[in-house]
């Protein structure tokens, strides 16, 4: 069972889990047995809106770390979230054509984007975020966001 | 359908956001050009403010809710105000269906965002004569 950091600021909850790495920006990669699953962090779907349309790179597609798997149109923004690992596509979460929403609903477990065969996982997680490190700049760039309302 | 019967039209009360825009311009179209005769608009944020005369208008009538966004306030809020809804709306799902209508801007919403309005004041319009017609047959 995953377990989950939690900050509340104004109306929000924002919930960090804890068995994942992240980058500055919000992306989490979850290492399962050798292959990396990878989506959005709650901050991130939150803050970003309802989620239109998830369009992520085909499998096979193969990425550096910081390359583009997929462009994410919201009622709000249009993301392009950038892979935190090196590797190629293996697998695409299947919910997304009909369903992106999950992503806002689920960002966790059933909103995830992808799955990567990774290729040099161990110099990839070296520049990764451990979820206490992810959990205290989400806060300060939520406490940023919310001066801007 | 008696006389007094109107299907509740009650759209986003989002003010700055695009899609709350084209929810309440396509409730202008139904309320005020299409179905004029059988529909009633209720402003959401009467319902809010707990204005009798708005949670009176929920009482016996069908309600169709146009929600901008999913936190769904419409629809919660007439659940709240003891209405029922008879059919949700959102216009996440139009526009998912009309991917070439973007809705851009607020007070002025762009060309893409007045389609999409139209699309969905249609897809209500429907939505209106069912409930009438319903409302005949059942007597």
């Amino acid at each position: 069972m995953t377990n989950y950091l939690e900050t509340h600021l104004d109306k929000f909850t924002f919930k960090v889990a804890q068995d994942r790495h992240y980058t500055t920006y919000g992306v989490w990669a979850f290492n399962q047995e050798g292959v990396v699953r990878v989506g959005l962090s709650d901050f991130l779907q939150q803050t970003s809106g309802d989620i239109a349309f998830a369009e992520v790179q085909p499998v096979g597609t193969v990425l550096a770390a910081g390359d583009v798997c997929a462009e994410i149109e919201t009622i709000k923004v249009d993301l392009e979230i950038l892979s935190p690992l090196a590797g190629k596509i293996l697998r695409l979460n299947p919910s997304l054509e009909m369903t992106p929403e999950v992503i806002n609903e689920d960002p966790y477990t059933q909103g995830w984007l992808c799955e990567i065969e990774p290729s040099d996982w161990e110099s990839d997680l070296a520049h990764l975020l451990d979820p206490e490190a992810y959990f205290e700049i989400m806060k300060n760039q939520a406490e940023e966001e919310l001066k801007k309302k | 359908m008696s006389k007094e019967k109107k299907v509740i039209i009650i759209p986003c009360s989002g003010i700055g956001k695009s899609f709350g825009s084209v929810s309440r311009m396509a409730a202008f179209q139904v309320t005020e050009d299409d179905r004029p005769e059988s529909t009633q608009l209720v402003p959401l944020a009467l319902l809010v403010l707990g204005d009798e005369a708005a949670r009176a208008a929920l009482e016996n009538n069908p309600v169709i809710v146009i929600d901008g966004c999913q936190l769904a306030c419409a629809a919660k809020m007439v659940q709240e105000s003891g209405g029922t809804v008879a059919k949700e709306m959102a216009v996440l799902d139009f526009y998912r269906q009309n991917r070439e209508l973007r809705p851009q801007g607020i007070s002025q919403l762009n060309e893409g965002g007045q389609k999409l309005a139209v699309v969905l004041a249609e897809a209500v319009d429907q939505v209106v004569d069912d409930l009438t017609t319903r409302e005949v047959e059942n007597g």
